[in-house]
């Protein structure tokens, strides 16, 4: 396997992971992996998708892992530093395309077909394959309206509306499919959704510590909590 | 076709028509409300999501279902607006707005008059239709404060019956006494903003809002959680009409809600009265109301919108329109930014009621010489987080970073881990003026769900006394952040020339029937038995955010109905 499959291979690894948790159940994302290596050669000449294996709630494979890589371009992890990946910004986006977003399906189908034509056109290869360099290259033309072949949506509304989901995805709460374990709120040092800061926490200069990092669900089970133990009381 | 009969119907239940449901109710008058959107509950608000509520807007009017367009110009293409920031809900926006509650200053009433006396006619463009209020300061002065203490308002008195105290806003017009709350606590943000805007020598005070400070009619106080601007309050000490005049309405046994309705038309005959209300019920169904009295109060859009769409033989241009002044005059507040952060400290400014949470007054109206300079007017300048909501979706998406990083990729990334607890906005909100080809009114091609007529906006802001002073307020927020001793300080981009928040016009308000809409009560100067009531009648905007004044006017005009008109149905002036 040559160093530009073994990175791809990994890369695909880590879409996996995303849509693995929207499927919520069966998907093993070695398995995943594996299966898309070995069709990566029907992957380059655009072939369908073996049948077997589960996905998320709304884009196909490759759609899926070309929204990974773009959004890991956008928020890039490091160590100690979550990114897209880490915080399952495509979960957060599969989802809500299925839901919430939904009249928003035909934007990210025409944008993604977009984009790969345009990297075909100009690079040879789908987005996902190149580089992470050259992927850069490919979203700054797209932010800039440089790149070529976009007509609806525009290469900068598609780069725009990516941009804004993947910062939904990183920073909204946890229940949405996104901000894993609250990573992205543990990047920016957000404590998440806190009922009340006292008279000291408005004096503090220095980072937030006194409560640990509250989500909705957190929440939920202490207000259903306090009507249980009000009723019994 | 349903057929119901009542005393007064209101159409739109918000900032203005809880406040008349309450009075008319009181008063013995049969009221029946309809509002668009749902009637929720503090419960509904438990829920702190910044996701659902300050990017989905899940509180405003859904842009699709709802489309308002706009274009810069007559000669350009009208589109519809991404974001529609108003309320959709009984309680209208105070359900989700910041809560400030500011009086207008006495030269606020009189722009014109006041102009000419300083400086000369020629100082006021000569295509702005820059005029003065039917009424004072004094004359909205005791309806200020029943708001102030009926709502429960927070902040410091800077003007008690004419005497300067130390604390509050110095320029702010006379009181009768101090606000019924303390002021809210300054979080870091303001503590940073007060420092700097002393050591310039200007006079910062914690912004007055309708938010509880402590107690206050049975409600809990604030509990400073910071989700608050875009949010419903979920302690209920935000002073939203929901919370404060829909229980009075209930009260009275006099008021009946009914949601998920929308208005179509206001029924009138050949004798030059309205009779009524004609409306699609929640389950689609087409309903008429007869009224002795109809009320709108709803956003100005709509103000607009349903006296076009109510045209007769007798009204062609739109009804109540004698004067064609319906629709024009259309203002917006602009926001001039700029961003400040520190290596050297935190901020956490998602500490706090969120938007403009201190203030100075020092650039605001005519409160300092204009003399020499480009442009009249000024704004309210304050400290806010990037979009008056200080979530982290909120920065990512409204903070631009600094010159030389970029928007996205590992420096983007380290920008935002770095400075998003470290950074506070300072802005200014500008007094726009009115000019007559800023209007509402039908989009010819885009229709709402209802297969109505989109209301179709026509505005530009960037007018030379607008752009002139938009770029001298910069400057100043600039000098403040410097002072701040803040290391990084950069400007926002000003953006397109869109409306921006809270807006004003479309059924002026006057004293010459052939030059305004209504009258100083609200009354159609055509029609005695229409009230349109709110900030669509505001004849210039100010620089303060216009709720308080437009529940002012409600209580103002809630007075002259139960008091005068209730007596003797007729014209009021």
């Amino acid at each position: 396997m040559s160093k530009h499959d073994s990175t791809r291979r990994s890369f695909l690894k880590r879409a996996a992971v995303g849509a693995g948790a929207v499927a919520g159940s069966g998907l093993v994302p070695d398995v995943y992996a594996q299966a898309l290596d070995q069709h990566k050669d029907d992957a380059a000449a655009g072939a369908s998708r073996p049948t077997s294996i589960q996905h998320g709630a709304f884009f196909n494979y490759e759609q899926a892992a070309t929204i990974a890589a773009f959004s890991e371009r956008l928020m890039p992890g490091a160590p100690g530093k979550a990114g897209a990946r880490d915080t399952g910004v495509l979960n957060y986006i599969d989802l809500a395309l299925a839901g919430a977003y939904a009249d928003l399906q035909d934007f990210y189908r025409r944008g993604l077909a977009q984009l790969d034509a345009y990297c075909r056109a100009t690079y040879k290869q789908p987005f996902v394959q190149l580089e992470p360099a050259r992927q850069d290259e490919v979203i700054t033309a797209l932010e800039q309206g440089k790149a070529a072949g976009f007509s609806w949506p525009t290469a900068p509304e598609f780069f725009n509306v990516v941009r804004t989901h993947t910062m939904e995805g990183m920073f909204a709460d946890p229940i949405y499919g996104g901000n894993r374990d609250f990573a992205g709120w543990r990047l920016v040092g957000f404590p998440g959704a806190q009922g009340n800061f006292t008279a000291t926490d408005l004096q503090n200069k220095q980072t937030f510590t006194r409560a640990p990092i509250t989500g909705l669900q957190a929440q939920a089970g202490l207000q259903a909590q306090a009507k249980v133990s009000g009723r019994t009381e | 076709m349903a057929i119901e009969k009542t005393d007064v119907v209101i159409v739109g239940v918000g900032a203005v028509g809880g406040i008349l449901a309450a009075e008319l109710g009181k008063a013995g008058m049969k009221v029946i409300g309809l509002e668009r959107g749902p009637r929720l509950t503090t419960q509904d608000f438990s829920a702190l999501d910044e996701l659902r509520y300050f990017q989905r807007q899940e509180l405003r009017p859904n842009a699709k279902r709802q489309p308002v367009t706009w274009r810069p110009n007559a000669k350009s293409n009208a589109k519809p607006l991404p974001i529609l920031n108003y309320g959709n809900q009984a309680g209208g926006g105070t359900v989700h707005y910041g809560a400030l509650s500011w009086r207008f200053h006495e030269d606020d009433f009189r722009a014109r008059s006041h102009t000419i006396e300083r400086y000369g006619a020629s100082a006021i463009p000569a295509d702005s239709s820059l005029t003065d209020w039917p009424l004072t300061y004094a004359d909205l002065e005791p309806f200020y404060d029943r708001a102030e203490y009926e709502l429960g308002v927070s902040g410091k008195a800077g003007n008690l019956q004419g005497r300067k105290t130390d604390a509050g806003n110095p320029f702010e017009a006379p009181r009768r006494r101090e606000y019924p709350l303390p002021a809210l606590l300054p979080d870091q943000s303001g503590v940073i903003f007060t420092a700097a805007a002393q050591k310039l020598g200007y006079h910062p005070f914690s912004s007055p809002r309708a938010i509880l400070s402590q107690p206050y009619n049975g409600r809990a106080g604030c509990t400073y959680c910071g989700f608050c601007q875009s949010f419903g309050c979920h302690m209920a000490a935000k002073s939203s009409i929901l919370v404060t005049k829909l229980p009075e309405a209930d009260a009275t046994g006099n008021f009946k809600l009914l949601t998920g309705t929308m208005a179509y038309r206001v029924n009138s005959d050949n004798s030059g009265r309205v009779t009524g209300v004609s409306y699609y019920g929640a389950d689609g169904s087409d309903n008429t109301i007869e009224a002795d009295l109809v009320i709108l109060a709803t956003f100005i859009y709509d103000n607009t919108r349903l006296l076009l769409l109510s045209k007769t033989a007798k009204f062609p241009n739109g009804l109540a329109n004698s004067s064609g002044q319906l629709g024009e005059h259309l203002m917006a507040h602009i926001g001039a930014r700029v961003f400040v952060a520190f290596d050297d400290r935190y901020v956490n400014i998602y500490m706090g009621p969120s938007a403009q949470k201190h203030s100075l007054d020092d650039f605001n109206a005519d409160n300092f010489d204009h003399a020499g300079m480009t442009f009249i007017r000024g704004a309210q300048l304050s400290v806010t987080p990037a979009d008056l909501e200080a979530g982290p979706i909120g920065a990512s998406i409204n903070m631009n970073p600094p010159p030389g990083i970029p928007r996205w990729g590992a420096a983007y990334r380290d920008f935002l881990a770095k400075y998003f607890a470290r950074y506070a906005a300072f802005i200014a909100q500008t007094e726009n003026l009115p000019y007559a080809d800023q209007t509402i009114d039908l989009d010819p091609h885009v229709r709402d769900q209802y297969g109505m007529p989109a209301p179709r906006l026509t505005y530009d802001w960037r007018r030379p006394n607008e752009v002139a002073r938009i770029e001298f307020l910069l400057n100043k927020l600039e000098e403040l952040g410097r002072a701040s001793g803040a290391q990084h300080v950069w400007r926002s981009p000003t953006g397109s020339g869109a409306p921006g928040a809270h807006h004003e016009g479309g059924t002026r308000m006057g004293t010459d029937p052939k030059l305004s809409v209504v009258n100083r009560y609200g009354q159609s100067w055509d029609i005695p038995n229409l009230f349109i009531i709110g900030s669509s009648t505001f004849p210039t905007m100010s620089g303060f955010n216009p709720t308080l004044t437009i529940q002012a006017l409600a209580y103002w005009s809630a007075d002259a109905i139960v008091n005068r008109y209730k007596k003797n149905p007729g014209a009021l002036v």
